[in-house]
């Protein structure tokens, strides 16, 4: 039985009429944890001092409790909370140049990434690790992509490419969603490749990950583990966490910001990194509450979002004759949909004006990924949107966007009219 | 404005009702609307300690909740097209107000700690790909704040780089004993062919308080052929008029929120344009790593920005003030004078400094039979008088030279404990009476600091 609303929408801060299809990229935050964290905040300005001596650590340890439970990890000194995967992947990829500048690993040793790393993480690998002498090595993956065989594959090829020139692989980082094209990678087999193949730890970046997929650290096995907690778990911007496997590893990493707590292990470190606003941190309990008013709490949550996303998602495919970017196994609740070939999406900048057309002509917010076309392909469709699903939404944000995107094919409407 | 609204946090509406909607003010900023601007302050609780955690008028919250809510309703327009201008807004009336040449010199970071580590991060890069030399060195001060020192020891020591810490004397009667030790601190960095690779200066120290003379030491540091110079200037912004030419350091970073009215947290870095200047990075790395500091640190992934974009609402604020933030700050300091000279002449006690080297803050002296002995005992004394009389105060504790000199004693022995006092626009008479009076009905019962523990 649900304890919200179905009429949600009037609990998320919206501007009217927009079609937000774009959980992804900024998440959402409900009004009633919106005012939670008011009050963490009048509570901080009123009295500062006192909040930063009696309540600011044990509100953060109540957040990291409820989060290693969510998670399923032994220990809470594994939880840390930072301010977004971008954040947790500087820590983790300091750590390696660290492994670089002090002799540990030698000039050369490689580091793994998917192709599709997040534009952020590939920067930090380029400033952490390509910078001090260690190696990139990128696994192609395809899109669309037709199962997770494809995947695994192309990892194992990878792999088989760094030992051939005799490489030392020191940290493999993949995703658990990818952000452009979003697919759900299946890391359980991938980190157990990494073992099997001697990668030294594996890193795992689920930025879409709480209240989007499953997130079990037992069962997925990884050395690191972050995801952010207002993509997908209602929290406002901004929060994540970071796990790692054994308490002890995390006394390797630390937070760039540093300040007295350093050397405190990287939990107590990232709780205290100078005079700011924590209140994202603090209200992660009061999420707990929220999600459990859902029917069946965030996994039901989870469970009708994917459903709906590829409810919605074949509705596009349909109507516009195109097709999905992977099959529903392979997807959370954000799936790719092919855009007509006509509308002649041809680089990336077609993708950002097609977006910016959509947002300002038809009040439709989604992203738009450019897929370049290969060798001897015609035709093809080289437009993709990823919509998303979360419990705001209604069929008639979907409908809107359908007859957008109907309505350019039907004007005539190609990307060359951009230039 | 909506009391309900005021006790949850909610802002937003504040501005309606408050601010004037007049285009030119015809009267200054009146008290009780000071009072009302600052009426989130807890009651009951006498707080003199601005210098920690600063402190933000209500009609700064409100501008701050609308850019907020502006980013939850379309956090993708947001993103787009206003967040980058907001920033940018902010800097430039930052570089004005420091004279900076260029807004290229001028990052937005999260606070003086923040900027700390970007800075360290450079001069660990430079030990660590071998363009310094081991054991070259890093100058800085005894007192400098304790996340800086741990910064130090995580991007220079780690990295092979030599420390040394020049010892300021302690109370202090002129300008004079701080630039004696500095030469000696630098003379070590030099010896035995070491080079300095960095000094880092504090504009205004944190514990005990004191502002330094910095123009006159970084000119020192240049004829002394120290590479490159930060000055952690903490307190600064709103505290002390600064002038980034003027001083001359290669780097130069203000929190915003301590005396500059913003929320927590926003500083502004400057950093001087040279050729190491294209070599600072935000340590979080983003799809801008590499555009420049400023926009580098204008996006380290998603997060609330909303304290960046408050600077033009900062300055309509302090504008309602005689005199603006001048104004202000001389108010600030001659206030603080006076209240700490009312301290001291109560307790029989003495000033940690020289009027002309304090701010908006300064060190008075507690009675030597409080027996303020160690840290603890300064933790112990704060924690007492926040709860038992409703007192807001950092207490400092200033371990005793074997030789006793340069010692300020009262009637009862050697002055060891020191209570760092503040004053705001917020702050009235009643305030340091309290405290005033706390610290004599203390020494009446013949109490001291061990004994505060049982209680």
């Amino acid at each position: 039985m649900n304890g919200i609303d179905h009429n949600s929408i009037t609990h998320f801060p919206k501007r009217p009429k927009l079609s937000r299809i774009n959980n992804g990229s900024f998440g959402c935050c409900p009004k009633s944890i919106i005012s939670a964290q008011k009050r963490w905040q009048l509570d901080y300005l009123s009295q500062p001092d006192e909040f930063y001596f009696n309540k600011l650590k044990t509100g953060i340890l109540q957040s990291r409790l409820v989060i290693k439970d969510l998670v399923n990890a032994d220990h809470v000194d594994e939880i840390s909370i930072v301010d977004n995967a971008t954040t947790a992947a500087a820590i983790v990829l300091q750590s390696v140049s660290w492994g670089f500048s002090q002799g540990r690993f030698e000039k050369g040793d490689a580091c793994v990434m998917l192709h599709y790393a997040y534009g952020a993480v590939k920067k930090s690998v380029e400033a952490y690790v390509t910078r001090v002498g260690g190696f990139v090595i990128e696994v192609q993956l395809p899109f669309p992509v037709s199962s997770v065989d494809e995947v695994v594959s192309e990892f194992r090829k990878a792999l088989a490419r760094g030992k051939n020139s005799g490489k030392r692989v020191r940290l493999a980082v993949i995703d658990h969603v990818t952000s452009m094209p979003s697919v759900v990678i299946p890391v359980k087999e991938l980190v157990k490749i990494c073992r099997e193949e001697g990668v030294d730890q594996v890193f795992v970046d689920a930025a879409h990950g709480i209240g989007c997929i499953d997130v079990d650290m037992k069962e997925i096995g990884a050395d690191f583990y972050t995801s952010n907690l207002h993509k997908w778990f209602f929290c406002p911007p901004s929060v994540a966490f970071l796990y790692c496997r054994k308490a002890n590893e995390c006394n390797d990493l630390h937070h760039p910001v540093v300040s007295h707590e350093y050397g405190n292990g990287l939990a107590i470190e990232s709780a205290w990194i100078g005079t700011r606003d924590y209140s994202a941190q603090l209200v992660v309990p009061q999420v707990l509450e929220f999600v459990n008013r859902f029917e069946g709490g965030i996994e039901g949550i989870k469970k009708r979002n994917h459903e709906d996303v590829v409810a919605m998602g074949e509705m596009l495919a349909n109507a516009w004759g195109t097709h999905l970017g992977s099959p529903p196994e392979m997807c959370a609740s954000m799936i790719m949909v092919g855009l007509p070939a006509c509308l002649g999406i041809s680089c990336e900048s077609d993708t950002q004006k097609l977006r910016t057309r959509l947002r300002d002509k038809f009040s439709v917010e989604v992203p738009i990924y450019y897929r370049p076309p290969r060798d001897a392909e015609v035709d093809t469709i080289t437009g993709y949107a990823r919509i998303s699903h979360q419990v705001y939404n209604k069929p008639d944000d979907y409908y809107k966007f359908r007859d957008a995107i109907n309505e350019l094919v039907n004007e005539g409407f190609t990307c060359a009219l951009f230039s | 404005m909506d009391q309900e609204e005021s006790r949850n946090g909610d802002f937003a509406h504040y501005n309606d009702h408050h601010v004037s909607k007049k285009p030119k003010l015809t009267r200054f900023i009146s008290e009780p609307e000071i009072r009302d601007e600052f009426s989130h302050h807890r009651s009951g609780i006498a707080r003199i300690n601005n210098g920690s955690f600063g402190s933000c008028p209500k009609s700064v919250l409100a501008a701050q909740q609308n850019w907020q809510l502006k980013f939850l309703q379309q956090p993708d327009d947001f993103y787009f097209n206003t967040l980058r201008k907001g920033i940018l807004h902010s800097r430039t009336l930052i570089k004005d107000l420091v004279n900076a040449d260029d807004v290229d010199e001028i990052s937005l970071v999260d606070n003086a700690t923040t900027a700390a580590a970007i800075v360290l991060q450079q001069i660990g890069r430079g030990f660590g790909e071998g363009k310094f030399n081991g054991n070259d060195t890093v100058v800085m001060l005894h007192c400098a704040f304790q996340a800086v020192k741990k910064s130090i020891q995580a991007y220079v020591t780690r990295a092979g780089g030599s420390v040394i810490e020049v010892q300021l004397p302690f109370p202090l009667i002129s300008e004079e004993e701080i630039i004696r030790e500095f030469k000696k601190g630098l003379e070590k960095g030099k010896e035995n062919g070491k080079k300095v690779r960095l000094a880092i200066i504090d504009h205004i120290t944190s514990m005990p308080c004191v502002v330094i003379p910095v123009s006159k030491l970084v000119k020192i540091c240049r004829e002394e052929g120290v590479e490159q110079v930060f000055v952690d200037a903490a307190h600064a912004i709103g505290s002390v008029k600064i002038d980034v030419k003027e001083i001359g350091a290669d780097f130069y970073v203000s929190n915003l929120h301590k005396w500059f009215f913003c929320p927590p947290s926003v500083a502004f870095l400057y950093c001087r344009k040279s050729n190491v200047s294209t070599d600072m990075h935000h340590p979080v790395v983003s799809h801008e790593f590499g555009n420049g500091l400023p926009i580098e640190s204008a996006w380290i992934g998603t997060r609330d920005y909303s304290a960046q974009l408050l600077v033009p609402s900062v300055m309509e604020f302090v504008s309602r003030f005689e005199g603006g933030i001048d104004g202000i700050m001389t108010r600030n300091h001659e206030q603080v004078l006076k209240m700490g000279r009312m301290l001291a002449e109560s307790w029989g006690t003495n000033i940690g400094s020289p009027p002309e080297l304090c701010a908006g803050m300064i060190m008075v002296g507690l009675p030597s039979r409080l027996r303020v002995w160690s840290e603890e005992d300064a933790l112990r004394l704060r924690e007492h008088l926040r709860v038992h009389f409703g007192v807001e105060v950092p207490i400092y504790y200033q371990p005793p030279k074997d030789d006793s000199k340069g010692h300020a004693r009262d009637k009862d022995g050697v002055i060891t404990g020191y209570a760092r006092i503040s004053h705001q626009v917020y702050n009235a008479l009643e305030d340091y009476e309290k405290f005033m009076n706390a610290i004599n009905i203390l020494v009446d019962k013949k109490k001291n600091c061990k004994m505060l523990m049982s209680e």
